[in-house]
């Protein structure tokens, strides 16, 4: 059975049903408790699991490597720092201790631990609104994820905290209170698979979270024009599924990566590198990167949309790149 | 402190203390990788505050030395193992001379950067408070440490929840070539604890029975459900930072000075005033040490076909 569910909602489902079934999880983080976080996710979860849900201090660094810790004692914590941009107070933990203390103490040592935090948006200036994920993904020991739907949002989280090592889930501030369809029985949605969203056969669109869906939107505007486009949702990027995404451009001959952060050194600079390796001849076009140009957010939000690849934006190139 | 507490803290600081001149002079030699931060001057503080702990209590430990290890049973053989990147250790030449890692011991490793303890620390001691195990863990550092900013967040926090640790400062007086003074607006790590609601005891950590009472003193109060102790030992670091660091910032006369005061030999003074045969230990300790070079020597190195092992617990993440 399936009812409309809304992504935040979606995760709360996933967080209260693992803290159900398993003792060792605990929910944390700043705001988290009786307030019920910034964005929602946690409301009302104190209620029924009491402190097992609880606020931190702003200390972010001690929210990731408490996380640690816990993980090492057989614990199965499920951190939140509040927005993916505070992946950088955490720095010393995220980027030095929780990716490589499993490598570092040979291998032994199983860090079962997640890490959730919004990403993206508009309207909450430089240091609130950042995709962190091309940071995330580019450091050895740390998985990533980026649930695109409520369906996702869920069976993703519940991975997340059933995995054995440590698990960034990025959830994006503009889908939170966006619905579609959520089973009500337990389901994982695995680390490391992509999704095609659409099937085409003329260009590919890697695209996710807030960027999918408008992509999702210029895909129909540009099949009135019969360019047919196929969207693939990376869902995790690291792993990334290297093999979906190759399979869809072979068949398309063409790709266009959309993200909602930085060009330079970006998700798609990495998918761009991988084509040229798995799907060089196989390539009719060159790659598009339709990213945010190298600036930081700013905070007015009619900026931030004078930046971010928009439908228009979308639609402007795909029909450059096909004519 | 009994008298058969005080010849095993003795006994494993004799062996600490020979061990790292065996990996020393290996060093030198070219034979082990010179990459040990020796512990020489702190063991017998390291190890006496293991000894006022229970045997399976967490510990992160510091960078300086084998105590650490040697007071939990880590044999000499797998310590030597994990320094010389071969077969036998733990670490699989990932994580050399700082990441041995033997959890049955209720070894749990250390970070390499060092501020990480104070929080991974705290999560340990979240832990064991949460599965109510009657554990206290302990974490070891030193007074530049003290200075990341891990340390607030931390302390405030296991002051905050009353969390069953104990942090221990060993403050030998430098970050390798910053003086305490230079570095840390108190000189007395401890007197940071009044900001975190703890108590912060500073002890002559060259006095064993001073830093197993303080340290059994902030166990039994973690236990109790009291909460975390600073603890802070004094201590003299004998040798220089690192093998190759020759120490423009300090003078010989100034260390000779620290060797005078070394807390093994005072240790060794007291035993034997009250009958005890130290020849007998130093010539089991030598032995004990050449036998695990011996092991150490014929092991192979760690197989270049590992190293791409022990990134991801979980499969699929190969590319």
């Amino acid at each position: 059975m399936t009812r409309p569910l809304k992504y935040a909602h979606a995760i709360r489902e996933a967080l209260s049903s693992e803290l159900r079934r398993n003792d060792d999880v605990v929910v944390f983080g700043e705001d988290v408790g009786a307030f019920g976080g910034v964005w929602g996710v946690t409301r009302g979860m104190t209620k029924e699991f009491g402190d097992r849900v609880f606020d931190t201090p702003i200390s972010e660094d001690l929210i990731v490597g408490m996380a640690i810790g816990m993980a090492l004692r057989g614990m199965r914590p499920v951190a939140e720092l509040q927005y993916a941009d505070f992946v950088f107070c955490a720095g010393a933990e995220v980027f030095l201790n929780t990716a490589t203390y499993r490598y570092a103490h040979g291998g032994l040592p199983e860090m079962p631990m997640v890490v959730r935090m919004a990403c993206g948006g508009g309207g909450f200036g430089p240091e609130h609104s950042q995709s962190t994920e091309a940071y995330l993904m580019h450091t050895p020991g740390l998985r990533v994820c980026l649930p695109s739907t409520a369906h996702d949002a869920k069976g993703l989280t519940l991975a997340a905290i059933r995995s054995n090592d440590p698990v960034f889930v990025l959830e994006h501030k503009r889908l939170y209170g966006v619905a579609d369809d959520v089973p009500e029985g337990d389901y994982v949605v695995e680390l490391g698979r992509a999704r095609v969203r659409r099937t085409g056969t003329h260009v590919t669109i890697v695209a996710w979270q807030d960027m999918l869906r408008r992509a999702l939107v210029a895909a129909d505007q540009l099949s009135d024009d019969g360019i047919e486009v196929e969207i693939v949702d990376p869902v995790s990027v690291s792993p990334l599924d290297v093999d979906t995404i190759v399979a869809s451009v072979r068949k398309t001959g063409a790709c266009v990566v959309v993200e909602e952060a930085p060009r330079t050194g970006g998700v798609g600079a990495e998918i761009g590198a991988v084509l040229m390796e798995h799907a060089f001849g196989y390539l009719d076009r060159p790659l598009r990167r339709l990213a945010i140009p190298d600036t930081p957010v700013p905070t007015a939000e009619h900026l931030v949309d004078a930046l971010a690849p928009s439908t228009a934006d979308i639609v402007a190139t795909v029909r450059e790149l096909m004519r | 402190m009994d008298d058969a507490t005080r010849l095993e803290i003795f006994r494993q600081s004799l062996l600490s203390r020979r061990l790292e001149e065996r990996v020393m002079s290996l060093a030198k030699s070219g034979e082990v990788p010179a990459s040990l931060h020796m512990g020489a001057g702190q063991e017998v503080a390291q190890i006496a505050a293991l000894a006022a702990l229970r045997p399976h209590d967490p510990m992160l430990y510091g960078h300086r030395g084998v105590g650490y290890w040697i007071a939990r049973g880590v044999a000499p053989e797998v310590i030597l193992c994990d320094i010389a990147y071969k077969e036998g250790g733990t670490n699989q030449g990932k994580g050399g001379p700082m990441h041995l890692f033997d959890p049955a011991r209720g070894v749990f490793g250390e970070t390499g950067s060092l501020g990480g303890n104070f929080v991974i620390g705290v999560g340990l001691a979240f832990a064991e408070q949460y599965h109510r195990t009657g554990n206290v863990a302990v974490v070891f550092f030193g007074d530049g440490t003290a200075n990341r900013g891990q340390f607030h967040e931390a302390l405030n926090f296991a002051g905050l929840r009353k969390l069953p640790i104990v942090f221990f400062c060993e403050n030998n007086g430098w970050g390798l070539s910053t003086p305490t003074a230079a570095a840390s607006a108190v000189v007395d790590i401890a007197r940071r604890a009044a900001g975190y609601d703890m108590p912060g005891v500073t002890v002559d950590g060259r006095d064993a029975d001073a830093v197993y009472v303080a340290t059994r003193v902030a166990a039994d109060r973690a236990r109790a459900g009291d909460g975390a102790t600073l603890v802070e030992a004094k201590v003299d670091r004998l040798h220089a930072h690192y093998l190759g660091d020759r120490e423009p910032y300090r003078t010989a006369d100034e260390k000779t000075a620290l060797w005078v005061n070394d807390p093994l030999a005072r240790l060794a003074t007291q035993l034997e005033a009250a009958g005890t045969d130290i020849g007998v230990i130093e010539a089991e300790v030598a032995d004990r040490v050449e036998r695990a070079v011996a092991f150490m020597r014929a092991q192979p190195l760690i197989a270049t076909s590992t190293a791409r092992e022990g990134v991801y617990a979980d499969p699929g993440h190969a590319r």
